[in-house]
């Protein structure tokens, strides 16, 4: 079996700034892989291990990705394929998902790809639906808990909403995005992480992806990019004692009438 | 290419608050553009079909295939994609809960649509439709420029916009749409209500514990009584979610739950950047810390320096007593 894991490089946090040019700088945050992709990235280990195969990391990204690329490997991934080209700088969510579609076509014999419910910068969870669609395969997204997953056969998991679990199942090739709860991801160790250090994984362009500009021209343009607006200033309730200070912060809570 | 549609959901036998929000958005939205105002009910939904016309729609549509009974994202997919062809849309309006997330971004692909989901507002300007949306936990707020001549998938952040007000004395006509070869790839097994469900991002009030509060037992003897007192929720940091004091459903933040009720108060919680990207636009934000110098006092509406638990057992109290609780 061929398991695909998609891997989105993204700030530490989110305390980035907005370039004159619009552009989102995270200059001096570190970068990591998705939180919610290591999620992913362990559940696509976990099931080479049960039934053999390959995992590949995928992700796109500059050179400097090599580095979480070779994390990926570190923890149990047994491929890495780096999608990277300047015409990738710009990709909205759907240009993304063409990208890793093309490359997942290109790999051929993929039977599952997981990647986590969306990423924490941009956080619109459209990637796993997009690329799902534009592969022509099911979606099985916001999984909590893969129960059977079965070679050439059929898939079978739980689906975590807001206030129900659906168990859903279908036919492989799927597409999946998972959350949290899943599982708990390993730490790769120090030896793994030594043995995979000069490892290049293979890079894929546009060119050998069969893309076009076309395909990865967003489909909006970006009009204005702000930072929120200011919280009005805030007040400190003081008082001689703890007493003093909860009957003021009642007080202050009524007339706010939000209690 | 002018018209807007509105996918419905319902809550029991009414139409669910957000479908009267974007009923209300897109009745001004489709004005604008010179268009009439269109929405579809999609399989058990249908029931509340002939309330849209009432909160502003135009024209109903309404899916009713046995295999529309349950979500799937072919058969919703292919529901919309039968109202898309009647009414050649400009804009298609939906929710953001998770299935509308799953349903949305794959309708938008299978169009060639634009997508802008977690929209907390709308606009035509030139006859272009605009829609911003938060990104980066709240720290960025884009609002991006969809050029005319491709439909617009936006998925609406709940309370964006004002609810429709009910109409008597209005209709619209209920049309039912016929879908052929209807076959979803995935098969609904079972829906179970999850054991505990915790709807922090509908809940009006939250009190929230973090590590400051010492240890797990100290959490739940003062953050859930504070939070029933408030007929509020009760939401954890990341941290002690971690530690596993508190399940995973209760975490706010980056990597947990996004809210914004009109109360939220965050007791022995630093306030790391990550905590404060999921309940920033929290209303009034009540900040109690011993630390006088923790980040969650920079945001707070009003804080307190001193000891959780010192205070949050006399603000029980003080709330019980003076709410008559």
């Amino acid at each position: 079996m061929h398991i695909v894991v998609c891997l989105k490089q993204v700030p530490r946090d989110n305390s980035v700034k907005i370039r004159p040019d619009l552009t989102i700088d995270a200059e001096g945050i570190e970068k990591i892989i998705n939180l919610f992709d290591e999620y992913a990235l362990e559940e696509g280990i976990r099931w080479n291990e049960q039934h053999g195969g390959k995992v590949t990391a995928l992700s796109i990204g500059t050179s400097e990705w090599v580095e979480q690329l070779r994390r990926a490997l570190a923890m149990g991934a047994t491929d890495a394929l780096l999608l990277s080209d300047p015409a990738f700088a710009q990709l909205d969510t759907i240009a993304a998902a063409r990208v890793a579609a093309a490359a997942i076509r290109k790999l051929g014999d993929v039977d599952v790809v997981i990647t986590g419910r969306n990423s924490t910068d941009d956080e619109s969870g459209a990637f796993a639906p997009a690329l799902a669609r534009l592969l022509g395969w099911p979606q099985l997204t916001y999984v909590g808990k893969v129960l059977e997953l079965q070679p050439g056969g059929t898939i079978k998991v739980e689906r975590h909403l807001e206030s129900v679990i659906e168990t859903v199942s279908c036919r492989l090739p799927v597409v999946m995005s998972v959350i949290k709860d899943i599982n708990e991801p390993r730490y790769p160790s120090l030896l793994k992480i030594k043995r995979v250090a000069k490892i290049e994984p293979p890079v894929w362009t546009a060119a050998d992806l069969g893309l076009s500009a076309a395909d990865l021209t967003p489909a909006a343009q970006l009009a204005e990019r702000v930072p929120p607006p200011p919280r009005p200033k805030g007040e400190m309730i003081d008082g001689p004692d703890a007493a003093a200070k909860v009957r003021k912060l009642v007080d202050k809570l009524l007339e706010y009438q939000v209690i | 290419m002018s018209n807007v549609l509105v996918i419905l959901e319902a809550v029991g036998d009414d139409l669910a608050a957000i479908s009267r929000e974007l009923l209300g958005k897109g009745r001004q939205l489709a004005d604008a553009l010179g268009g009439s105002l269109a929405a579809l009910a999609i399989g058990p939904t249908t029931a509340v079909a002939a309330r849209a016309g009432q909160f502003g729609a135009d024209q109903v549509y309404t899916a009713n295939a046995p295999a529309l009974a349950q979500y799937t994202t072919d058969g919703y997919v292919a529901a919309a994609m039968a109202a898309v062809q009647a009414c050649n849309p400009a804009l298609i309006l939906a929710g953001t809960s998770f299935q509308m997330r799953d349903f949305g971004a794959a309708l938008a692909t299978d169009l060639n649509a634009g997508l802008v989901v977690d929209a907390t507002d709308l606009q035509v300007a030139d006859g272009a439709i605009r829609a911003t949306r938060p990104s980066h936990g709240g720290n960025v707020i884009n609002t991006y420029r969809f050029a005319a001549g491709k439909p617009v998938v936006a998925l609406v952040r709940k309370q964006s916009f004002p609810e429709a007000a009910a109409q008597p004395d209005r209709s619209a006509p209920v049309t039912e749409l016929a879908i052929a070869n209807l076959n979803p790839r995935t098969e609904v097994l079972s829906v179970a209500p999850k054991a505990g469900a915790v709807n922090l991002t509908d809940a009006a009030i939250i009190v929230t514990g973090g590590r400051g509060l010492g240890n797990k037992d100290n959490y739940y003897r003062l953050i859930p009584p504070l939070a029933e007192a408030l007929g509020g929720a009760y939401g954890a940091s990341r941290a002690i979610v971690d530690d596993g004091w508190v399940p995973y459903e209760h975490q706010v933040g980056q990597t947990g739950k996004t809210v914004s009720p009109k109360l939220y108060i965050a007791a022995g919680v630093s306030g790391a950047i990550q905590h404060l990207a999921g309940m920033r636009t929290s209303r009034t934000i009540v900040a109690i810390n011993k630390d006088p110098e923790a980040p969650i006092f920079r945001i707070a509406t009003l804080g307190v320096v001193g000891d959780v638990n010192e205070i949050l057992p006399l603000l029980t109290e003080e709330i019980k007593a003076r709410l008559n609780r």
